[in-house]
């Protein structure tokens, strides 16, 4: 370490803790990087926002009977002072971020070393919140035209994420196995917010089609307290998006105990779900809680083989971002300890939204080991990538 | 905060500044926003102390301010900017931060238009380029003093 750098440490310790945390990272990234890992890997981004410029890209893949209607979705109706996407990184064209693929590869897998970036496409488009299922279902096939044709052959680092409209969910196994055997797609996302909890035993045939397909479940904010799907918050509809980007995890976390204690995992033992952009530092109360809860009414969930976080931490992968900041910099490794962060954690940049984690200046510091699993050990797990260098099959 | 070794740097002419307008431009490594506020010149360090950002580049616009829940003021119309992640907000006059302006401040540099004159005298403290932040006192994002000479948009590091 330089002077300079130990200024800047000194500098930073008295304010900016992130700062601090992410500047202690770059240090330690900077010796790790000359150190190749075992897996041949250095990162992989969880969640990276791909758009299209023109809604005809998508229309253009719809059925005659929807073309005249367009995309028609139901929007967020919280606003965000300084928008949702970040303004630094509005395209050469003036087109909104994420749109330019080129850009997305040279100037963020590139920049960061990123190995594989897990595409999730536009959170904008709310097919959950819809409510015909038919016109739902054929703009997801649509988005999958485009991931497919028109996405996933500009660089061969990007992950694709299907969407499927989780109201349609026999149609939407068929098109989990009609695209699922790309090389590159590993994903099939659902809006974070539905109708009804993902544990329900109607959404189980896109899970048997996505264990059949090796293929991840994932959630991803988007639909929560739009259009017909459920208040984003069980406090019911907010005042502002304060309240509804902090709750996100209160989401999630209904989301989870739902597929848990429903049995998703006993029925379908090697199905693999991520649950992205929903935080994690409140896995540890969650899965305590659940645990201590299921000792004395384990009647009402005889199915259940092992106590619920087994299956949390076996079958469930969380993504980092948005990284929690808590007051004093340590008390991040007490979360990551206590959630089995080393298990269950994946590096995230939700690129390029406002709320974003740099993949540099990002995560907060933390021994090497855990650095691995987070930065890509446990992403390689989740989407079953190659870890020799052989590429995607 | 200008002194006798600030380094000088000519931006544009004056006419070519608009009221409204801001500029994001490399001076000597350093990544700096100079923004026209009604005809006033400042500079910030376009560099969040929070995840090292390029601050300057996000919105500008005003924040808002309450003494009751429930009410509030719309204020400092067109003089805060929003990290473009994030969205944390600064005074682009002062470098304050609006969530905690004793803690978080972003860097200020001078900004004028005056007669071409050199001048030196320096703001920065150590960590050069470093893009930290300090507590109390000092701003932890520099403001830079700004002229227009004979004409000319100057920034002062």
């Amino acid at each position: 370490m330089d002077n300079r750098l130990s200024l800047a440490e000194k500098s930073l310790f008295i304010v900016g803790y992130i700062g601090l945390l992410g500047f202690m990272s770059q240090q330690a990234q900077g010796q790790d990087s000359d150190v190749p890992s075992e897996a041949g890997l250095s990162l992989v981004d969880a969640d990276i926002h791909q758009r299209w410029a023109d809604d005809q890209a998508i229309i253009k893949y719809l059925p005659d009977r929807y073309k005249d209607d367009g995309l028609v979705l139901p929007e967020l109706l919280y606003r965000n002072p300084g928008e949702f996407l970040r303004q630094d990184e509005v395209t050469e064209t003036g087109d909104k971020p994420g749109t330019d693929l080129e850009k997305i590869a040279d100037e963020h897998l590139d920049e960061f070393d990123i190995d594989y970036a897990m595409l999730t496409g536009n959170s904008w488009f709310n097919l959950a919140a819809l409510p015909n299922r038919d016109y739902a279902h054929e703009l997801a096939r649509a988005f999958n035209e485009w991931l497919v044709n028109d996405v996933l052959p500009v660089d061969d680092r990007f992950l694709g994420s299907l969407y499927v409209a989780p109201k349609a969910p026999e149609k939407a196994a068929d098109l989990i196995r009609e695209y699922g055997d790309h090389p590159q797609v590993r994903q099939v996302l659902l809006p974070g917010g539905a109708e009804v909890p993902y544990g329900r035993s109607q959404y189980w045939p896109m899970y048997e089609a996505a264990e059949e397909k090796n293929l991840a479940m994932a959630v991803h904010p988007f639909s929560e307290g739009h259009g017909t799907s459920n208040p984003p918050t069980g406090a019911g509809h907010p005042n502002n998006y304060i309240e509804w980007h902090t709750l996100l995890g209160g989401y999630y976390m209904g989301q989870l105990a739902s597929i848990v204690t429903e049995g998703v995992f006993v029925e379908y033992p090697d199905l693999r779900w991520a649950f992205i952009e929903g935080g994690y530092g409140w896995l540890p109360h969650f899965m305590w809680r659940l645990d201590k809860n299921w000792k004395g009414l384990r009647s009402q969930v005889p199915w259940l083989e092992e106590k619920p976080s087994h299956y949390i931490r076996n079958n469930v992968w969380f993504a980092s971002q948005p990284v929690e900041e808590p007051e004093e910099p340590e008390h991040h490794d007490y979360i990551l300890e206590m959630m089995h962060a080393d298990e269950m954690l994946i590096y995230a940049s939700d690129y390029p939204h406002w709320d974003g984690d740099d993949p540099e200046w990002g995560l907060p510091p933390m021994d090497d080991e855990m650095k691995k699993a987070i930065r890509h050990e446990n992403a390689a797990e989740l989407w079953d990538l190659p870890t020799d260098g052989s590429g995607l099959e | 905060m200008s002194t006798m070794s600030n380094k000088r740097f000519e931006i544009c002419s004056d006419r070519e500044f608009e009221v409204g307008e801001r500029r994001i431009v490399d001076l000597d490594g350093f990544s700096v926003g100079v923004f026209n506020l009604d005809g006033e010149y400042y500079a910030l360090k376009n560099d969040c102390p929070h995840q090292r950002a390029p601050l300057c580049e996000g919105k500008l616009g005003g924040t808002t301010e309450s003494d009751t829940p429930g009410e509030f003021d719309w204020v400092k119309p067109g003089q805060v900017v929003r990290c473009p992640w994030h969205g944390w907000e600064f005074d682009v006059k002062t470098g304050e931060s609006a969530f905690n302006p004793h803690k978080v401040k972003a860097k200020t540099f001078e900004a004028r238009v005056e007669p071409a004159q050199a001048k030196e005298e320096s703001t920065e403290e150590g960590c050069e380029g470093c893009g930290v932040s300090l507590e109390g006192e000092e701003p932890p994002v520099d403001t830079y003093e700004v002229d227009v000479e004979q004409g000319t948009v100057v920034v002062y590091l």
